[in-house]
């Protein structure tokens, strides 16, 4: 028992320097995209909460793993390991606490999840269509018909997205949200773009040859660039 | 001797007939109609119906039942054939359980040579972004032909594992339904040839998971897959059903359930899954081959078939996803549950230390099997489903890790304390739970909504299920190979070559595995046969082109083992009954296994996993007096 409350110790010690380390590793290779919506900050805070997570559970199992393998080596002997059988109390707290840890993680997601896809009354309305292999939005307020999206920064967005064929989804990398567009329904993604800049809207469900090319430019823009953009639009829509 | 004294080659003539004659009949009728004779898609079709009962008819599976419609007996013949080679058994219809594990695992291992080759080829094409020498139909082809050949490959090898371990394990003779065995693995012979033949006309171009609208008006293709899974969907419900009933009729005196090596926990779990889930792929898969042959618009909301058929209309696409994905959520424990049983098999052996917590690892299985059923619709949060039904699927989601966690701790408490063994074996199991390991923690992040949105049909998901597959089939598998070639040959394989062929896979697939998961955050999707280069602040490339290096050197360490294989079954050592010196019963008697493997009806006396303890028996095959 000594024995074992000393490996114990120097256990936790290197999954603690592990976690760190893991979560290091995971931030280097898992580069998000920069975030352009409102909504990428709780979506960033969960993943990042999620990292930690995975960090600190690969810590813990791999840690035991490589310390017990040798610590617990055969070192050329023919005998076996002591006749342990289990420990209930052991198995009781390794279903338990992991219990608690996922409804924790349920319980934050719901609510950040109400949050993400609660209706907004001053959102703007934008519809889009997928078809092989394009987008086309109209802008119901203004009429307007377009293949780029153009959008007004910090205004609440809600796309209304059909399919003229087969699935699409609509995903923006930097914007987080995705949704399909199905044929014969109306699908909603709601967002609200933070940053001025250009995008692509890339379709992330396959859907047939040129899927890899689907792309749309995504513009957001400012308030008055939007309206002058707008006029144009109807203008041109008028000759 | 011909030819055609194996059972494979009359089969595979059989199939011929059978599609040719399938294809005369679909004419025939369409000239008694008045129709034009030729029409492509449903000549294929019947055709491919046909052509699967055409090799079961000429690889001679159906034989005995239909002598017995016609009242003529047929003793089982166990044994080698009568006037032909000993080889040739493995070639054609045969009722040892031996030989029909043998049969899995080599069909097995073959479907994953082809689907790995096909990997290759498209990891080959991304290794650099732009198209290089590939075209967007065939790479779309390409990416669903190598999921479902892999996923018919895993199949076959649990069946393989199951079929050969399963009877050993519990000192049975046989399977309950030796003619039912053959026949299940049958299936999977026409069934995987109809998979392959289909890239010849046209592929199909949406994935394993075809989804309508897409997978109803694509090439034809799609209806030699459909029938192709079919055939294995058949093969999975017929085996697990004999699977079932031999683990529960066929246990020796003094076995209780908790008292079975803990595989045939796993096995047991995995085939409830098998037995029930299965046919709702079947159902999908023949709605959307309906819908396109005949026009039954099942899939379709508003007449995309449009002068088809007068039927439009009225269809729903989302509906496929709930009927497929009720299987095929399932069917990912079916794809690991054995894996994970070879693991808690193979540790108490080399850690000389009973396996810990076994009730706790047996019943996870059976709760992993049984949450599972309720989890489907975390592939579908995007789908345009009901908003509320993420919520649900969610949570239940999230449960699932609780009894995989279970495993997990579970394994540490074997290893700790033990005195631990590297033989090639269990390199694997140890390689197993560390990409396992990857696979399982990749999943809560994709179970809460939020963090799915940007991570659905992203390369993140592809990282995460390559970690659980290779973790939860593909490591344990090897494991189980070296861990039973001896068994099966005599021989002992190659040591060295088999640790090589280690230290070359695992590091190779922790990068693998990282790097998909790593362009995937950076915006990837998947199923894509071209990508973005400027991604990851340009970085997409570089792990792009290390994915590749990567699955080159997995390929190589594979080749390395099966090379390893075809030597030591030659030149081997003799590798003695029991070179684990493991206790479960199939140890205990001759290697190769003899025709009938136990010479008299087993009689269990201890716990399965008593190392440590001194003259603690499990089986014994020494009559107790007087049963
Ligand atoms: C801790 C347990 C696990 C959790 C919480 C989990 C969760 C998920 C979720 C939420 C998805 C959907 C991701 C998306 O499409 O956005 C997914 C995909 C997938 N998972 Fe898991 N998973 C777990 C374990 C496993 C295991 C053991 C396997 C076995 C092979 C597996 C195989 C797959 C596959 C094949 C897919 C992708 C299917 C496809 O779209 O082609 N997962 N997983
Ligand atoms: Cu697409
Ligand atoms: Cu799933």
């Amino acid at each position: 028992m000594a024995k074992n409350r000393r490996h114990f110790g120097i256990a936790t010690v290197l999954i603690v320097i592990c976690t760190f380390v893991v979560y290091w590793v995971l931030d280097s290779v898992l580069l998000k995209p920069a975030a352009a919506v409102l909504e990428a900050g709780p979506i960033d805070y969960l993943f990042d909460l999620h990292i930690w997570l995975i960090a600190f559970l690969f810590a813990l199992v791999a840690v035991f793993m490589c310390y017990a393998l040798i610590v617990f080596r055969a070192r050329g002997d023919e005998g076996d390991g002591e006749h342990i059988h289990g420990n209930g109390t052991l198995e009781i707290i390794w279903t338990v606490v992991p219990c608690f840890v996922v409804i924790y993680f349920a319980w934050i997601s719901t609510t950040m999840l109400i949050d993400l896809s609660r209706p907004n009354p001053d959102e703007y309305v934008v519809n889009a269509e997928g078809r092989q292999w394009s987008w086309l939005f109209t802008y119901p307020e203004s009429g307007a018909v377009t293949a780029d999206l153009v959008l007004p920064v910090d205004t609440p967005i809600r796309m209304d997205l059909t399919s003229d064929d087969v699935l699409h989804n609509f995903w923006v990398p930097e914007f987080r949200v995705k949704q399909d567009s199905v044929p014969g329904m109306v699908t909603h993604v709601r967002f609200t773009p933070t940053v001025i800049g250009e995008y692509v809207l890339r379709c992330a469900e396959l859907c047939g040859t040129n899927h890899s090319g689907m792309l749309a430019t995504v513009r957001v823009v400012s308030a008055e660039d939007f309206q002058l953009w707008q006029s144009e639009q109807l203008a041109q829509a008028q000759e | 001797m011909s030819l055609f004294t194996l059972g494979i080659a009359r089969g595979l003539l059989g199939q011929v007939l059978g599609m040719v004659i399938g294809m005369l009949l679909t004419c025939a009728v369409r000239i008694l109609l008045g129709w034009e004779a030729w029409a492509a898609e449903p000549a294929w079709t019947v055709g491919a119906v046909c052509s699967i009962i055409g090799f079961l008819l000429g690889v001679g599976s159906l034989d005995d039942w239909l002598k017995w419609t016609k009242g003529i007996p047929t003793p089982l013949h166990h044994g080698p054939p009568v006037d032909k080679p000993a080889w040739t058994r493995y070639f054609s219809v045969d009722y040892n359980h031996k030989v029909i594990g043998v049969q899995y695992t080599v069909w097995g291992i073959l479907l994953l040579m082809v689907g790995g080759t096909v990997a290759m080829i498209f990891r080959t094409e991304l290794a650099r972004s732009g198209l290089q020498f590939l075209g967007l139909d065939l790479y779309n082809s390409f990416i669903g032909m190598h999921g479902m050949i892999m996923i018919f490959a895993i199949l076959l090898g649990v069946g393989g594992m199951a079929n050969y371990l399963v009877p050993l394990m519990i000192g049975a003779d046989d399977m309950a339904f030796p003619r039912l065995n053959a026949l299940g693995f049958w299936f999977n012979v026409p069934g995987s040839i109809l998979l392959l033949l289909s890239l010849f006309i046209g592929g199909w171009d949406a994935g394993w998971t075809a989804y309508p609208p897409l997978s109803a008006r694509g090439p034809i293709g799609y209806q030699l897959f459909f029938l192709g899974v079919f055939a294995i969907g058949l093969s999975s419900i017929v085996g697990s059903l004999n699977l079932f009933v031999t683990l529960l009729r066929m246990r020796p005196e003094g076995m209780s359930l908790f008292r079975m090596p803990i595989f045939c926990w796993a096995v047991f779990a995995t085939s409830l899954i098998q037995l029930t889930a299965t046919q709702l792929i079947g159902t999908s898969f023949l709605m959307v081959s309906v819908q396109r042959a005949l026009g039954m618009g099942f899939f379709d909301p508003r007449g995309i078939l449009g002068e088809v058929s007068p039927m439009v209309g009225g269809g729903d696409p989302v509906l496929f996803q709930h009927l497929f994905w009720f299987y095929s959520h399932p069917a990912v424990y079916i794809f690991v549950l054995p894996g994970l049983g070879i693991v808690s098999e193979l540790l108490p052996v080399f850690s000389r230390k009973p396996l810990f917590g076994y009730k706790w690892i047996a019943l996870s299985s059976m709760a992993i099997a049984i949450v599972g059923f309720l989890v489907w619709g975390h592939h579908m949060f995007v789908s345009g489903y009901n908003d509320i039904l993420r919520i649900p699927f969610m949570y239940a989601t999230l449960l699932v890790a609780i009894p995989t966690g279970v495993k997990f701790f579970s394994w540490l408490g074997t290893i700790w304390g033990g005195k631990v063994h590297f033989d090639t074996p269990m390199l694997f199991v140890l390689g197993a739970i560390s990409v396992f390991l990857i696979g399982g923690l990749t999943g809560p992040i994709l179970a809460t909504v939020p963090t799915d949105f940007p991570l659905h049909d992203s390369y993140f998901v592809v990282g995460h299920f390559h970690a659980t597959m290779f973790g939860g089939f593909v490591f344990p598998f090897f494991a189980a190979l070296y861990y039973w070639f001896p068994k099966v040959t005599g021989r002992m394989y190659n040591e060295t070559l088999g640790k090589i062929h280690f230290f070359i896979m695992t590091p190779a697939f922790w990068v693998q595995t990282l790097g998909q998961m790593g362009v995937g955050v950076m915006g990837m999707r998947r199923r894509i046969a071209d990508y973005d280069p400027t991604l990851g602040a340009g970085q997409i490339e570089n792990w792009q082109m290390a994915v590749t290096i990567a699955g080159f050197a997995i390929a190589f360490g594979v080749m390395l083992m099966l090379w390893n294989f075809f030597q030591s079954a030659e030149v081997g050592v003799a590798a003695g009954d029991n070179p684990w010196r493991s206790r479960s019963p199939e140890w205990q008697i001759p290697s190769p296994v003899p025709e009938h493997s136990f010479p008299a009806p087993l009689h269990v006396v201890g716990e399965p996993y008593d190392y440590g303890l001194a003259d603690a028996g499990y089986v014994t095959t020494a009559s107790t007096g007087d049963d």
